[in-house]
């Protein structure tokens, strides 16, 4: 069956495949940085003890996480247009952000709580305010802490990239799919396509075994 | 320098401290003993605020700390605190550990910090550590930078909890030998200890808490002479027969 197969469609698809790809990665860095700037805000929200401010966090954090992504990019594309002239990409960048910061929120949340209480009371001891205790002493040692499971809720985040194929943004897969149909060719291309995603997300958890062996050296 | 009246404390139900007063001259060294969960801790979180109190009053330099209207992180700058398990920012190197407090609060220049922290860290015995990260470094020299990170920051007082109840015997000279030093520059000391051998050296008065009470308050002569409680009796005879 591979005789049928016609592969010489590639070269002429690259260009725009590697478009799409960009704005896969696009995405994926965004949501990213993004998800984990929210997402510690959200999870310091919730550890502070302020009653109604946690109460937000942790029903912003409960609800996000109990929705289908894919729900999330729909409805947020249909419903955007009511308040501001969007694009698919610019709707799915929002999105993602949004989501992801739930689930980084949860892994930042339990990275500073496993900070020792005194840890915190060493930077007040020294005369740090709460939030220069927060920066310069909880913070960076939970961030640390939680590297692996960050990169891991990453890796699953850019395999989640290729839903927004659902409001027409044009990632990787997107890209794939239009130029497959252009040249008659849609299985050659999505065959493609799983090779990129597998190499990628391949290479990304050798990295993530990586820095895991390497954090258990530093310790 | 610090005033204790009548300070008692409660975890939810359960009462921690009950009707504490005490205070700590300026110069004076003073020892808190007693036995594990007599509130020794909490009572020392309580000078420089990093614990509440339901009751009474602690003032230190002339500062209420119970105050709400109280700048708690500006008290505590002046106020040193060394702990049991020395809590070193294990993510900094040495040098930074001291810099940090003195750059971040104090306001001074990297270049200031890192000079007056060397010079502490000489003062330790550490210097040569200076570039290392806390956990290459034995436990001693790990309390010893504990010291000296508390110093960098030039306090009126020094506050210490069990500075050498998580070291091994052979690293608990090379501890007492700064704190001692320290006691004899005239530093005011207020330390949980069971080392009696630097309570008879260098202490001015003994303390001795049970359950939360501050059971006996006298000068050392008259502590290890004879203390007036039973209670202080059987907890010395105890730990001075090993
Ligand atoms: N955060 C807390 N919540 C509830 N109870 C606490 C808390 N911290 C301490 N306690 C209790 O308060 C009592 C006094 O504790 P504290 O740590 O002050 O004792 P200590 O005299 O320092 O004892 P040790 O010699 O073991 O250090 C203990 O019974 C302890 O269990
Ligand atoms: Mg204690």
């Amino acid at each position: 069956m591979f005789s049928n197969f016609d592969f010489s469609v590639i070269p002429p698809s690259l260009p725009y495949i590697w478009q799409g790809l960009v704005f896969s990665f696009r995405l994926t860095v965004t949501a990213m940085l993004g998800g984990i700037i929210i997402g510690t805000l959200l999870a310091l929200a919730r550890l502070s003890g302020g009653k109604a401010l946690g109460f937000a966090a942790k029903t912003y954090v409960d609800l996000m996480r109990s929705v289908p992504l894919l729900m999330m990019i729909l409805w947020f594309f249909l419903l955007a247009p009511f308040f501001m002239k969007i694009t698919p990409e610019t709707s799915a960048l929002i999105t993602f952000t949004l989501f992801q910061a739930a689930f980084y929120s949860e892994i930042m949340r339990a990275g500073i709580q496993s900070i020792p209480r005194g840890q915190i009371n060493a930077g007040f001891a020294i005369g740090m305010s709460y939030w220069q205790t927060m920066g310069n002493v909880v913070l960076p040692q939970a961030f640390r802490n939680m590297v692996p499971v960050l990169l891991t809720q990453t890796f699953i985040l850019f395999q989640d990239t290729s839903l927004v194929y659902a409001i027409g943004a044009t990632d990787l897969l997107k890209a794939a799919d239009n130029t497959g149909k252009l040249y008659g060719r849609t299985v050659e291309m999505y065959i493609f396509v799983s090779l990129i995603y597998f190499a990628i997300c391949f290479s990304l958890s050798m990295f993530v075994k990586y820095m895991n062996k390497r954090i258990a050296i530093i310790r | 320098m610090i005033q204790i009246q009548n300070v008692s404390k409660w975890y939810g139900s359960f009462q921690v401290l009950t009707d504490c007063t005490t205070q700590v001259s300026k110069g004076e060294v003073v020892v808190v003993c007693g036995p594990s969960g007599s509130g020794k801790s909490t009572l020392i979180k309580c000078v420089n605020g990093l614990e509440p109190i339901e009751k009474g009053s602690i003032i230190v330099n002339g500062t209420k700390v119970n105050d709400p209207a109280t700048d708690l992180p500006k008290l505590r700058s002046h106020v040193g605190m060394v702990f049991q398990h020395f809590e070193l920012f294990p993510h900094m190197s040495i040098i930074q550990n001291l810099a940090i407090g003195q750059v971040k609060v104090l306001g001074r220049s990297q270049d200031e910090a890192h000079e007056r922290g060397m010079k502490l860290l000489d003062r330790v015995g550490i210097k040569m550590h200076a570039n290392k990260y806390p956990g290459e470094l034995s436990g001693g020299q790990q309390q010893r930078v504990a010291i000296a990170r508390a110093l960098s920051m030039d306090p009126i007082c020094m506050l210490f909890d069990e500075p050498t109840s998580a070291l091994d015997p052979e690293m608990i000279t090379e501890v007492l030998d700064v704190m001692v030093e320290l006691a004899q520059e005239g530093m005011t000391m207020m330390v949980v200890t069971h080392e009696m051998g630097f309570a008879r050296k260098v202490a001015h008065r003994v303390i001795f808490m049970d359950h939360g009470q501050i059971v006996e308050d006298a000068p050392k002569e008259e502590f290890f002479g004879k203390p007036h409680s039973d209670r202080a009796q059987q907890f010395l005879s105890k730990i001075l027969n090993h």
